[in-house]
């Protein structure tokens, strides 16, 4: 029995088996986008069925004249938020940070995060938009209505944790643990709070699911210790969790292991992105499958950049048989579609899928 | 005595930076040497330090927390080396190379450099083959180190050695290579002389190759 796109995500996230395993990407860099469609103009569901992704969200070059990334300012920022240019289905807080951008390519960065004592709470103001704003909610919901068919759409939220770590900065959200926790903690809540408004309107559109990026780790660990992320950090990720209605999506970049049962206390539906040079995919599948769906794990630091068609081709076939089986797994790259990934590897992430990805699997 | 350095090391570890200072403060006026309470005090520290991070004991932020800790007495007993001209250990330059703005896991290469007894000079992010080239002429380190955290930046780790060598410069160095994307194999196909897991290990590969074996 075939299913639409829409079907085959939620019943996966639901962690039963579609008719085949679905492709969603937290993020496909406009660059690439571009070099995929060959033109600037195309709509979120013509980029879906050039890959046979099974869903859309976060941004796409689509719309009016760009609104260079490198050029927004907090001055800016809060009108741009307010009246989205290009078609986004992104609801990050802005970072409170000192922002940079690369000359070369525009691509902003965070120089240093400003959110350092007490003092620099009243930054919050300057930065945060009201989430109640109507603007962004009734322009996507505009997009929503106007390319949604039979895809699954994501919003993409944060629960906080990312937002204090990268606007305290690592080292002073470090020191802080020791001097001043109850820092860490106000910064937490105020971010979580604003998130956890932007759900309730978020709950009441169009959306499918959401996807919450929050990255807290290395490869080789979580930032913290499992005592400081349980103690400073898991109730204030809370506050936003327990608002959600939708199903969701966790992504955390690196090693989640050492904090997984707090994490799960989330209630997450899936967890994302499995980065294959931080947690195995198998492991991760034996031991959790049965709570969480999962997806990712697509190599992005050799596979999709550097690989052959051949590698991505036998790589698909592998998760595939080691994710895929009973259900509960989405394919996706190991973050995002970044734009150095090669084209010719992502049409190949795109073949292999329909090739390997159909229930019954292979046995 | 031994005592002062035994509880600086201590308190290095359980990150208590006023204290680390105070103690510092106590084994100078004890007549301890600076250079003693680096290499007896600080440095041991910061290597248990490294070893429980590979243990997965510590995580990142526990390490910063004893790097503060450990700098609350190094920025006590550097000015004293340097006023005795004490020979360093060695001087590394290090840096996130050019197209790359990751720049966690460089800190924690510096820091535990220091830690280990080293002058770093930090180029910060974005660092371009000519910077490193300027930096070595500058400072005539031994040690060039650089971090990736993308696979297309890695490429970049090439192009400054490249570069180096252009400029006559290759041999008068080590170059380490490191970042979660990096590996053995890449630092052997670009022809870097050493490559580490994480920054408690770029510290054991430095000292390993600072009295001439091989890392
Ligand atoms: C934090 C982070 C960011 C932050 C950086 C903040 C900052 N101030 O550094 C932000 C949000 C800005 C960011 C941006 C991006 N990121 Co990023 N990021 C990470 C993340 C989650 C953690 C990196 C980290 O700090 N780890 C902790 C430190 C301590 O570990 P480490 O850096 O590996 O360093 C250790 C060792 O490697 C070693 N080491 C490091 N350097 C050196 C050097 C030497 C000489 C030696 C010997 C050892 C050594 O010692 C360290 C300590 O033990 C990783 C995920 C991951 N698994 O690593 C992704 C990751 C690195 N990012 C990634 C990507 C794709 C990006 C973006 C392109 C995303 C985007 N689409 O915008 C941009 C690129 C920006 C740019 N041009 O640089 C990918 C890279 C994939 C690839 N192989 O190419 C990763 C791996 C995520 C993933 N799931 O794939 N990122």
């Amino acid at each position: 029995m075939s299913m639409t796109h829409r079907e085959r995500v939620l019943a996966a996230l639901r962690r039963q088996e579609p008719d085949q395993v679905p492709w969603v990407e937290n993020d496909i860099e406009e660059a690439l986008q571009v070099q995929i469609m060959g033109r600037a103009d195309f709509t979120p569901p013509e980029l879906c069925e050039k890959l046979g992704l099974s869903g859309f969200g976060a941004h796409f070059p689509t719309g009016a004249a760009a609104d260079g990334q490198g050029l927004v300012t907090k001055e800016t920022y809060k009108e741009s938020y307010y009246n989205p240019q290009k078609v986004t289905f992104d609801f990050f807080p802005p970072w409170i940070a000192k922002m940079g951008a690369d000359p070369d390519t525009g691509r902003t960065y965070i120089e240093k995060g400003l959110l350092v004592s007490e003092e620099s709470l009243k930054l919050f103001d300057q930065f945060l938009p009201d989430p109640n704003h109507p603007g962004r909610y009734d322009r996507v919901a505009e997009w929503l209505d106007k390319y949604r068919g039979d895809y699954a759409v994501f919003a993409r939220i944060r629960l906080g944790a990312a937002s204090t770590i990268e606007s305290m900065g690592l080292e002073e959200f470090s020191y802080a643990q020791v001097d001043n926790p109850e820092l860490i903690n106000e910064i937490h809540r105020r971010f979580s709070e604003w998130s956890a408004a932007v759900v309730d309107h978020l709950n009441d559109m169009d959306f499918d699911f959401f996807w919450a990026n929050d990255d807290l780790a290395g490869n080789t660990g979580p930032f913290m210790s499992p005592k400081v992320f349980r103690e400073l950090l898991l109730p204030n990720m809370k506050i936003v969790a327990e608002r959600i209605k939708k199903p969701w999506i966790f992504h955390s970049d690196g090693n989640l292991f050492p904090i997984m049962e707090d994490l799960l206390s989330l209630g997450m539906t899936a967890i994302h992105p499995i980065q294959p040079s931080a947690m195995d995919i198998g492991k991760m599948k034996k031991e959790y499958g049965g709570r969480v769906a999962i997806l990712g794990n697509i190599d992005l630091d050799y596979t999709l950049p550097l690989g052959s068609e051949e590698e991505v081709e036998a790589e698909v076939r592998d998760r595939i048989k080691t994710a895929g089986p009973g259900g509960g797994y989405l394919i996706a790259s190991a973050n995002s579609l970044t734009d150095y990934c090669k084209v010719e590897n992502v049409l190949a992430m795109s073949k292999a899928i329909k090739k390997y990805g159909k229930y019954p699997l292979e046995g | 005595m031994v005592n002062v350095l035994q509880e600086i090391q201590e308190g290095v570890i359980n990150g208590q930076a006023p204290r680390v200072k105070e103690l510092t403060q106590t084994a100078l006026a004890q007549g301890l040497g600076p250079q003693t309470v680096l290499n007896e005090g600080l440095v041991p520290a910061m290597a248990v330090v490294g070893e429980k991070f590979q243990k997965g004991e510590f995580f990142i932020s526990e390490m910063m927390i004893s790097a503060r800790a450990m700098y609350s007495g190094l920025n006590l007993v550097k000015p004293l080396l340097l006023s005795q001209k004490a020979e360093s250990k060695g001087k590394a330059v290090v840096a996130t190379v050019q197209g790359d703005l990751h720049d966690i896991g460089k800190n924690l290469v510096c820091m535990m450099m220091e830690g280990g007894g080293y002058e770093v000079v930090d180029l910060g992010v974005n660092a371009t083959p000519a910077k490193f080239v300027a930096a070595v002429k500058e400072h005539q380190p031994d040690f060039v180190m650089m971090s990736a955290l993308l696979t297309t930046t890695m490429a970049n780790m090439g192009k400054t050695i490249q570069a180096l060598s252009d400029n006559g410069l290759r041999a008068k160095v080590k170059i380490g290579i490191g970042g979660a994307p990096v590996t053995q194999r890449f630092a052997d196909s670009i022809g870097a002389d050493f490559y580490a897991a994480d920054a408690g290990e770029a510290v054991t590969k430095a000292n390993m190759l600072q009295i001439g074996g091989n890392a």
